[in-house]
């Protein structure tokens, strides 16, 4: 028996390759994301055991309400430090910096690319310094800065050039007096840095006196865990004190547990082409089983037991499992840098040292490949069993359908739901990922079974309808277009399903576009329903982790034409009784309505939130519900310095998607004790009779010469820089996406070959009686479309309805505006029809270069 | 008619000069035919007979120009086939020649009409109702226009073939053993109907068969063995035909 199927493997060569990419597609894609990312991870760890080398311990600030974000001032002081270097078995102790800035040259161009970060960090002691000159010496004076080599090399600087460092301070020039690089050799892949004088750099990032961690040395004869421990007695607990190893450990697993975002991000995109994938292996094997009834039916006469029969099918989807798999995993060695390379082109340039190939990945593929495929051929290899042998003798037997089934009218809608069920706890326990595409995968398979069941049923009309509306577009061609239609129709159950494999992409597409265009809507409405100043000053590497100075707001109400200008920042802390932290709007409580209007579900602008003090707070509506928040009621607020402070409910704000977040403080309030450094915006109003085309330019220059990291917005280029934000997102879900929409196309390619292969007698017919070889690819052409455009039709349809269910359900009463992209939508019907096309090129290859008298001749 | 034309005239409408087929190379090559020479006349009903394996399938693929002679030249009316490139072969087939098969080949997803209609709808021409009205009425079935092929017998599926065979008025119709799948009571109907196209509209049949009892409907018979004519005179009875055919054995 396993000759036998090997045999048959070899003789189905294309079928076997298309089935496999199938498959192969998405075990890359995993194989991939499982390569990138450990690859990343090991990249870090490289990097952060190389930072922490000369330490015996690490001081750094306490996490109390989870990660550090760059908003806050570090809690390590010179005391601090004066402490530590007083403690005994301290052989030396040094301040450090480590904080995100921005590079730029003196023609105000950014040094580093897209989105990565550049860093600031300060010159320490040689024990502690890992970074070591290539060029030139590291700065000694405060006008003297160090560059990384990658970031000298990219942007060609040169030793005696000159490049401006900012922070959180009025930038300055500084004279490049060296270039420098990681001792270690580690790339940063896009990231720079920019190595300054201690106290220059303490300067530039806003924390004079402060550190933003303090290396230790220890003397000889003490173990690093003993002078851990002597630290620790003498520090406060808004610091933590690590070994260098833990710290470089902590560091690792932070950055993983952040990764693990990106981890679970292209992973979904890998499991939704492993389910389009087995849609395509079930269809695929579900459509050659038919036509191998008699073959089947001989192997029966002659004595083959059903469950041989059964072991040969399943034989073939383990060899297509094992082939596929093996393919994909390849594939996706291949695939971990073009997914770097892809990262990359949206502005994230992540260090990636070498290729990281482990076990696990190596496992996990292949495990989930070969699973995959021999469940999404399960079905067939029971069907296969249910061939009478008499089939063999008879033309024309059809299988005898199983009746377990098809009996049960609620029993697959009741199981589908199970395991929907089991999907969603499997899911939100982050069960392994095997175990989720696996449960995906039988959900998949009954669905198919499902679908081509009721295909078969007479009361079956969805598609012959549809085809039939879509036939339209083809059918003024001629002949060509109505056979084409007719022959979608045919086996309703096999365009169903091979339609479907298409359906889910689209669906996915469709369901993004629409509430990508909702939320673009929404921003947009929000702003200008809420803002009522002229200007809004912003990061231009614009992101949520990246402030400007606080200076900034001083400055610009300088500017002649410049009434008023208000800082708005955002900070994080935990009501006492809550489980999560909650997000805090830090505002200036005077001049904030001025530019802002609020929606106030208790209390006013007016006399609410201009008599906001350091003592009270105003909650917004659905945080006040879901947490039971009344006006008068005083809450207890820990904030990331550790502190704790009362604050009494005064308002209550009905915001939804605009800027005002769970709770909003003063900003007062937020710098003593929320450890706030630096703002998110600063709102400009303009004095009467000022017009934009005076003031702006002149904002501009000022923050072109002080704050070259920031620059200034009118309410519609924000707004229009907003959705290019959400665009560019948009455009890396779609370019994953159009991974399944390709494992689809194989779907198609593969149903159209195996239904040419059956209607071969037909077609010898056709070429017969004169129909050109050009008429017979135009009638596979017109097949597919169609069938490509039913998919793309029901996949708009599920996708527009999920959208709106997300809108009118989840997302009801919070402002979201549903708003339907109907040019994107007919874009992506035109997408699938050009896929069908694509998809029809080697089948109505094939099918033009049929012998006309061998295809007379088949059976 | 325009048919009376070309029936007056004896000379031939498809004919064949020193065909040869061999299939395969070297030791293993096989001839289908050899230097095989004849000629159609037009609103004449040839009967081709002999053996599995005479040549006689190969030479009406050759006629029909679905394949090519090794050597030779097949001549139809004033064309020469070995001249023509695929695309012109296609564009002949569908204009002047009409073919009958063994096991009908009709479409299932087209109805009869549709079916018949198909060689013109190929061609992307406008049927000729008054011609189409008559064929269908004389094939007999015109209650049946509207059934696919799995609705219809075996004998009404060979009655719309022979009606999509004669719909573009061909030079000449190939039947290829269009008795093979029938009962004799839906044979006789299918060979009266051929019959019926040479009489009544002056068509040209060339039918290939096994059958003896269908080579007694022909105006001819030619008998095939090992690739050679071996016998053709005016038809005979079918009994005679039987016998002719079991003295080549």
């Amino acid at each position: 028996m396993a000759r036998l199927v090997l045999r048959g493997f070899l003789q189905r060569k294309l079928r076997v390759a298309l089935t496999a990419i199938a498959i192969a597609l998405g075990v890359a894609l995993m194989a991939g994301t499982y390569i990138l990312t450990d690859t990343i991870n090991q990249s870090f760890a490289g990097i952060f055991k190389t930072a922490a080398k000369g330490d015996s311990v690490v001081v750094s600030p306490s996490e109390a309400l989870g990660s550090r974000t760059q908003t806050e001032t570090s809690p390590i002081t010179e005391q601090m430090l004066a402490r530590v270097r007083s403690t005994p078995g301290v052989a030396q102790a040094a301040g450090g910096i480590f904080t995100e800035g921005t590079f730029l040259d003196t023609k105000r161009k950014r040094l580093t690319s897209g989105h990565s970060p550049g860093f600031i960090s300060a010159v320490v002691p040689p024990r502690f310094e890992s970074f070591k000159p290539v060029k030139g010496h590291l700065p000694s004076q405060a006008n003297e800065v160090a560059i990384d080599e990658a970031t000298a090399e990219r942007k060609d600087v040169k030793i005696g050039q000159q490049i401006i460092v900012a922070g959180r301070a009025a930038a300055r020039q500084y004279t490049v007096v060296g270039v420098i690089k990681f001792a270690s050799g580690e790339s940063f892949g896009g990231a720079g840095v920019a190595l300054l004088t201690l106290s220059e750099a303490q300067r530039v990032v806003g924390e004079p006196g402060r550190f933003d961690q303090i290396d230790v040395a220890a003397a000889p004869g003490v173990s690093d865990e003993q002078l851990r421990a002597h630290i620790r007695a003498v520090l406060p607990r808004t610091v933590d004190v690590r070994t260098g190893t833990q710290q470089a450990e902590k560091n690792t697993s932070n950055l993983e547990e952040n990764l693990s975002f990106l981890r679970t991000f292209l992973l979904v995109f890998a499991y939704i082409a492993l389910v389009v994938g087995a849609f395509i292996i079930f269809n695929t094997f579900s459509i050659t089983i038919a036509q191998r009834t008699r073959e089947f039916a001989l192997l029966r006469m002659l004595g083959a037991s059903r469950r041989q029969i059964m072991q040969t099918v399943i034989g073939e989807g383990l060899l297509l499992g094992v082939l596929g798999a093996v393919l994909g995993l390849f594939a996706g060695i291949g695939l971990a840098p073009a997914l770097d390379q892809l990262f990359k082109l949206f502005g994230a340039d992540i260090p990636d040292n070498g290729t990281v190939l482990e076990t696990r990945t190596i496992v996990v593929s292949l495990a989930i490949g070969i699973v995959v495929t021999v469940l999404a051929g399960l079905p067939s290899a029971l069907r296969a069993t249910r061939v009478p042998p008499i089939a063999a003798m008879r033309e024309g037997v059809e299988i005898p359908p199983r009746q377990a089934l098809t009996r049960g009218r609620y029993a697959v809608p009741i199981l589908m739901a199970l395991i929907a069920i089991r999907l969603i706890v499997a899911i939100a326990n982050h069960e392994g990922t095997g175990t989720i595409v696996i449960i995906a995968a039988i959900g998949v398979l009954i669905a198919a079974v499902r679908l081509r069941q009721r295909a078969r049923g007479r009361n079956y009309r969805v598609v012959p309808f549809l085809a039939r509306v879509i036939g339209v577009l083809v059918t003024w061609r001629g002949i060509t277009g109505v056979l084409a239609r007719e022959n979608t129709i045919r086996q309703p159950g096999r365009t169903m399903v091979t339609a479907a494999a298409l359906t889910i992409g689209i669906a996915l597409v469709a369901f993004i576009s629409v509430f990508a265009a909702g939320v673009k809507s929404t921003i947009n409405q929000t702003v200008s329903r809420s803002f009522a100043g002229n200007l809004i000053v912003e990061n231009s590497q614009n992101s949520e982790e990246h402030g400007i100075p606080t200076g900034v707001a001083q400055a610009v109400a300088k500017v002649p034409g410049v009434a008023r200008v208000t800082p708005f920042a955002f900070a994080i802390g935990r009501v006492k009784g809550t489980s999560s932290n909650a997000v805090l709007t830090a505002v200036e409580p005077s001049t904030f309505a001025s530019v802002y209007r609020i929606e106030w579900a208790s209390g006013s602008s007016e006399t609410t939130l201009s008599s906001l003090n350091d003592g009270t707070v105003v909650v917004k509506k659905a945080f006040a519900k879901s947490n039971h928040i009344a006006v008068g009621q005083t809450i207890s607020v820990l904030t990331p310095t550790t502190k704790t402070v009362s604050l009494r409910v005064v308002g209550i704000v009905k915001e939804s998607f605009g800027l005002l977040q769970d709770l909003t403080i003063t900003r007062t309030l937020a710098d003593s004790s929320f450890g706030l450094r630096e703002d998110a915006l600063d709102f400009v109003s303009y004095a009467p009779g000022a017009s934009n085309a005076q003031v702006q330019p002149a904002v501009d220059r000022l923050l072109d010469a002080q704050f070259p990291q920031a620059r200034s917005r009118t309410s519609d280029q924000f707004r229009k820089e907003k959705s290019e934000q959400i665009n560019s997102v948009l455009a890396l879900i779609y370019v994953l996406l159009a991974l399944s929409v390709i494992v689809s196309l194989f779907g198609i390619v593969n149903t159209l070959i195996l239904s040419i292969y059956e209607r071969t007698r037909e077609l010898g017919m056709m070429r017969a009686i004169g129909t050109s070889r050009r008429q017979v690819r135009q009638m596979i052409r017109y097949e597919s479309v169609i069938t490509a455009l039913i998919g793309g039709v029901f996949g708009l349809v599920i996708g527009l309805v999920a959208a709106i269910i997300v809108a009118v359900w989840p997302l009801s009463g919070s402002g979201y505006l549903l708003t339907i992209p109907v040019g994107t939508l007919i874009v992506l019907l035109v997408i699938a029809a050009i896929a069908g096309l694509l998809a029809a090129q080697l089948p109505a290859r094939r099918a033009a270069k049929l012998n006309v008298l061998d295809a007379l001749a088949a059976d | 008619m325009e048919y009376a034309s070309s029936a007056n005239t004896a000379q031939a409408i498809v004919e064949a000069e020193s065909l040869s087929r061999r299939y395969g190379e070297g030791e293993a090559a096989v001839d289908a035919l050899s230097d095989v020479t004849v000629g159609f006349p037009a609103s004449r009903f040839a009967a081709i007979m002999g053996p599995s394996g005479s040549g006689k399938s190969t030479l009406m693929h050759i006629l029909a120009g679905l394949d090519r002679p090794s050597s030779g030249t097949v001549r139809l009316g004033d064309v020469e086939l070995g001249g023509l490139d695929d695309k012109r072969l296609t564009d002949l087939r569908r204009d002047r020649i009409g073919f009958i098969f063994q096991t009908f080949n009709l479409l299932p997803v087209l109805n009869a009409e549709e079916n018949i209609l198909l060689p013109l709808s190929i061609a992307g021409r406008k049927p000729d109702r008054e011609w189409f009205e008559r064929l269908i009425e004389t094939v007999g079935i015109t209650d049946r226009l509207s059934h696919r092929p799995a609705e219809l017998s075996g004998g009404q599926q060979q009655r719309v073939a022979v009606a999509r065979a004669l719909v573009s008025r061909p030079d000449v119709v190939f039947a290829d053993e269009p008795t093979g799948n029938l009962d004799s009571k839906a044979s006789n109907d299918v060979l009266e109907l051929l019959r019926g196209a040479v009489d009544d509209f002056n068509q040209t049949v060339v039918m290939v068969t096994h059958d003896a009892h269908a080579a007694s409907f022909a105006d001819r018979l030619l008998v095939l063995a090992d690739g050679r004519i071996t016998h053709d005179s005016p038809s005979v009875s079918s009994d005679e035909a039987l016998d002719l055919m079991k003295s080549i054995g």
